[in-house]
């Protein structure tokens, strides 16, 4: 019972701030949404017995890009942005694409339903340990060099201009 | 829980989404709204890891270099939306046509 309220309760934030980031006029409430989207889908990893994606969530997505976000709105944007409408023309076949991508996702939930968890979640931290530094030794380490290009790249990007 | 509802959550976070995508005009908003997609990814990878492969890690491991990726992607296009916004002092995407082709 208490699943339930707990499933029903981060699900309610989820989508609620999610809808949030989407149709609110102004991007800085847009970016608030999104830091609290964020800690929902937090709150839906520790319900399925994720806790390290847990960490790394609230870490790298409401702690570092959340707040990268909001220093963007800060930075880009112009007084007249609170008055100008943000939704482009297109919206109405918009809204037909997410009509077809939600009848095709209720196709494949319903082709997963009734499967229950039939054991209790256990702490993975060890086990994804052991197979970051073993089986998958060298992705995590072509996500380092991934890591430090975009590094290079954002200061090459945002770097002044010599004159 | 059952598996079918984390699935239709992450595929109503996954339509606002693209919603998000297909409607802002700001491009902020586009990336944000480019986050949720991934979120909504990373979401069916830690339910299927939870229910279908119990014991097992490799969804959550997937899920790991998903997150990393995505930092790095929002680190770049957020540095590219700056270099561009200096240039062109605005942030809406129907602006953006400086490109000649």
């Amino acid at each position: 019972m208490t699943e339930q309220i707990i499933f029903y309760m981060l699900t309610a934030v989820v989508l609620f701030s999610a809808l949030g980031v989407v149709l609110l006029p102004g991007v800085m409430h847009s970016a608030l949404c999104l830091g609290l989207c964020l800690a929902g889908v937090a709150g839906l990893f520790a319900a399925l017995g994720a806790d390290f994606i847990f960490a790394a969530q609230i870490l790298v997505y409401v702690g570092g890009i959340a707040v990268l976000i909001l220093f963007v709105v800060l930075l880009a944007g112009t007084k007249a942005d609170l008055t100008t409408r943000q939704i482009n023309d297109a919206w109405l076949p918009a809204l037909l694409i997410c009509a077809a991508f939600s009848w095709s996702f209720d196709k494949i939930t319903r082709y997963f339903s009734g499967i229950i968890a039939t054991t209790a979640p256990h702490p993975t931290i060890r086990a994804m340990a052991g197979a970051l530094l073993g089986d998958y030794a060298v992705p995590f380490e072509l996500v380092s060099v991934v890591l430090l290009a975009s590094m290079t790249g954002a200061v090459l990007f945002g770097r002044r201009k010599a004159e | 829980m059952m598996l079918s509802h984390y699935l239709a959550v992450s595929g109503i976070l996954f339509t606002i989404g693209l919603f998000g995508v297909l409607t802002r005009r700001n491009i902020i908003g586009i990336l944000m709204s480019i986050e949720l997609m991934l979120n909504a990814a990373n979401i069916n990878f830690a339910a299927f890891n939870r229910f279908l492969y119990p014991g097992q890690h490799l969804g959550q491991v997937t899920v790991i270099f998903i997150i990393t990726l995505a930092a790095a992607e929002v680190v770049v296009g957020l540095a590219l939306v700056m270099a561009i916004y200096k240039n062109l002092k605005t942030v809406y995407v129907e602006k953006y046509n400086i490109l000649k082709g």
